[in-house]
């Protein structure tokens, strides 16, 4: 209460003769940021509008930005399409297989990179900053191969098993492990722990940061991954959400945009519900991740 | 009952040893402290005792047990580190509270009584509920005490546990440890590279250089006697101060010559080639004829209740202690005497000391 009250004692002090000017200064960040904010939300807002739409007002320049009345059917007819329910599904198992057992691998990884000693580990750490350095693409080929040897195509573990590691969140982690002193491993030992017990009570909850921002980023990619999953699938019951959203763009009457609008609300609704709740805490993670 | 045995405990990295086969007994319920400069070996042996480094060679004691090759929570210790180690994740009473639930089959009951009593001991009741990043260096430290007080260990570890505290905190926390040990009985090893806080705390002192262990015992013998010349001049401050003598047989006795004096001495040291150690209290300023020798002042430092006066005789340059009102000016000449009852003879090529004068 005490900082409130000389807050508003020294403020007319300092604004007394020019109101606007300190205005300005106090709100200039504004100024810049809220038509940034505008033209990323911009694209967002475009979709919504154009999925409520009809479809003889999408190229229809006399018709105006807003639609004339709002066509809620294109919802239910771009989910008719193709079966959204079971793509939204598969795209939940994938995504969510893949961020668990990335998360698993990472960890013991990093951990091992991070604080043990065993012959050949610069060795194999350089082999996994390697892997960063290849685009995704480099190494379809070879996966495929893979994947059709294990006899998986098809299914939904073939869009999970070439993802369960990851060199990227491997080295993000073992940086992460090694800023935590190692008094505190010292400690744990004393207190108990083996090296499960060390990562597990120590670690990890002193990494949360930046396991929730490499969470964020693998989930993005692969809610968002279209390449791969066209690639091993090849029939509706695996599919996930954006092979969906292109097989609206596809339909033999060319791009339907109402519907592929509407479909495409669909798909990104999850990620920026996600986002919505739990936008502080991912913007910490990223501040203290030291990422952007 | 709780000691600790080092037999030729010994550590190597890669080969290359830092801890040269240290012999020490620590009895229950003494407080030990280890010292010595930084890169000592100190606080490799206390990790070596902690369990968290191998023993390269040697074996370790605890209570009569081997435990040379025990994991760290089987050996039934409780270490307190510099940096403290507070899980900073964890309120004061989790980071209490945790080992003890990993170590032990205490129901939470018996956990929270050993917490509470604890606390209470520290003064740190009203801190519990708190993480470590809401609490300052001291309760910090009062906190990882804490921790190491409700496991109930055998024997507790210090390792330069007052380091990080500022000079008063770090005066007043070396009472509270001193009042811990007496009132509870605790057997305890404690390392620093600050010999005020071995001289205070210690029952025994253990003082190690270049990996070996150099003298053990009650911290006023170091004083008095110590083994050689790097034990003489490390306790103490001002460090003693060594003069370089020629010892020759002279009857009973033996002279004592030093280049710019010479005295009589009533034994044979047993070598020919010593240095004299007198410590600063030792030396005493003279009027111009009573001396043994002269000095020329070189600079005076007044410490409040005392000054501090670098002399220099010959090659030689010594400190003396005395009081304020008899400090000489710098660039005087003085005329100065040894207590030599006190002064200690070492062998100048071994640098050990030498039977007494």
């Amino acid at each position: 209460m005490t900082s409130l009250s000389s807050e508003t004692t020294s403020v007319p002090v300092l604004t007394g003769p020019r109101p606007a000017l300190a205005a300005l200064r106090r709100g200039w960040l504004h100024l810049v940021l809220v038509p940034i904010a505008l033209l990323w939300l911009s694209p967002l807002l475009w979709i919504l509008v154009t999925s409520l739409k009809a479809r003889t007002e999408v190229f229809d320049p006399a018709a105006g930005f807003w639609p004339q009345a709002l066509e809620w059917g294109n919802y239910p007819a771009a989910l008719s399409v193709a079966p959204f329910g079971t793509y939204l599904v598969n795209s939940i198992l994938v995504t969510g297989g893949i961020l668990v057992a990335q998360l698993t691998t990472i960890t013991l990884a990093a951990y091992a990179f991070a604080r043990l000693n065993f012959p050949g580990k610069n060795l194999l750490f350089t082999l996994f900053l390697l892997q960063i350095m290849f685009p995704i693409y480099a190494t379809f080929l070879t996966n495929f191969v893979t994947v059709r040897e294990l006899g998986i195509l098809n299914s939904l573990p073939a869009m999970i098993v070439p993802f369960v590691a990851s060199g990227y969140g491997t080295f993000m982690l073992r940086q992460a492990f090694r800023q935590v002193p190692t008094e505190l491993a010292d400690a744990a030992r004393l207190d108990g722990c083996g090296h499960f017990g060390i990562l597990w009570h120590v670690y990890l909850p002193l990494v949360k940061p930046t396991l929730i921002a490499f969470g964020i980023i693998t989930v993005v990619t692969h809610w968002n991954d279209y390449m791969w999953p066209l690639l091993v699938t090849n029939s509706e019951g695996v599919r996930t959400l954006p092979i969906g959203l292109g097989l609206l763009a596809k339909s033999d009457s060319g791009a339907d945009w109402t519907r592929l609008m509407a479909a495409t609300v669909v798909v990104v609704s999850p990620l920026l519900l996600l986002f919505v709740i739990f936008q502080r805490r991912f913007v910490d993670s990223f501040m203290h991740a030291g990422l952007k | 009952m709780a000691e600790v045995v080092l037999k030729g405990v010994s550590k190597a990295y890669a080969g290359r040893p830092t801890v040269h086969a240290v012999d020490l007994t620590v009895a229950d319920k003494e407080f030990m402290v280890l010292v010595g400069p930084s890169g000592c070996g100190k606080s490799t042996t206390l990790r070596m005792i902690a369990g968290l480094e191998d023993i390269t060679s040697g074996r370790l004691l605890i209570d009569g047990a081997d435990v040379t090759h025990a994991q760290p929570q089987k050996r039934d210790i409780a270490m307190v580190f510099q940096s403290y180690a507070l899980y900073p994740h964890m309120t004061a009473y989790r980071n209490m509270a945790f080992g003890l639930l990993k170590t032990t089959n205490l129901g939470k009951v018996e956990v929270d009584r050993r917490i509470r009593e604890a606390a209470e001991i520290l003064h740190i009741t009203h801190l519990l509920d708190r993480k470590p990043n809401q609490l300052s260096g001291g309760e910090r430290q009062r906190v990882a005490i804490g921790r190491a007080l409700v496991r109930q260990p055998k024997v507790f570890l210090f390792d330069e546990p007052l380091s990080n505290l500022d000079a008063k905190l770090r005066t007043r926390m070396r009472g509270e440890l001193k009042r811990l040990h007496k009132e509870l009985g605790l057997t305890v090893i404690y390392v620093t590279h600050d010999q005020i806080e071995a001289m205070t705390l210690g029952t025994r002192v253990a003082i190690l250089s270049e990996g070996r262990l150099q003298q053990v015992g009650p911290p006023m013998e170091l004083y008095m006697r110590p083994a050689n010349t790097f034990v003489a001049t490390f306790i103490g401050t001002p460090e003693m101060s060594l003069l370089r003598c020629a010892v020759t047989p002279d009857g009973e006795g033996s002279l004592l010559q030093h280049e710019r004096f010479t005295t009589t001495l009533a034994a044979r040291p047993g070598a020919a080639d010593v240095f004299l150690g007198v410590r600063p209290e030792e030396i005493r300023l003279t009027r111009p004829a009573e001396g043994m020798t002269r000095g020329i002042v070189e600079r005076t430092e007044l410490i409040g209740s005392e000054a501090l006066a670098e002399i220099l005789i010959g090659q030689d340059r010594i400190v003396a202690r005395m009081p304020v009102s008899e400090a000489p000016e710098s660039g005087a000449e003085v005329s100065l005497s040894f207590d030599l009852t006190r002064a200690r003879l070492f062998d100048a090529t071994s640098g050990r000391a030498l039977a007494a004068i």
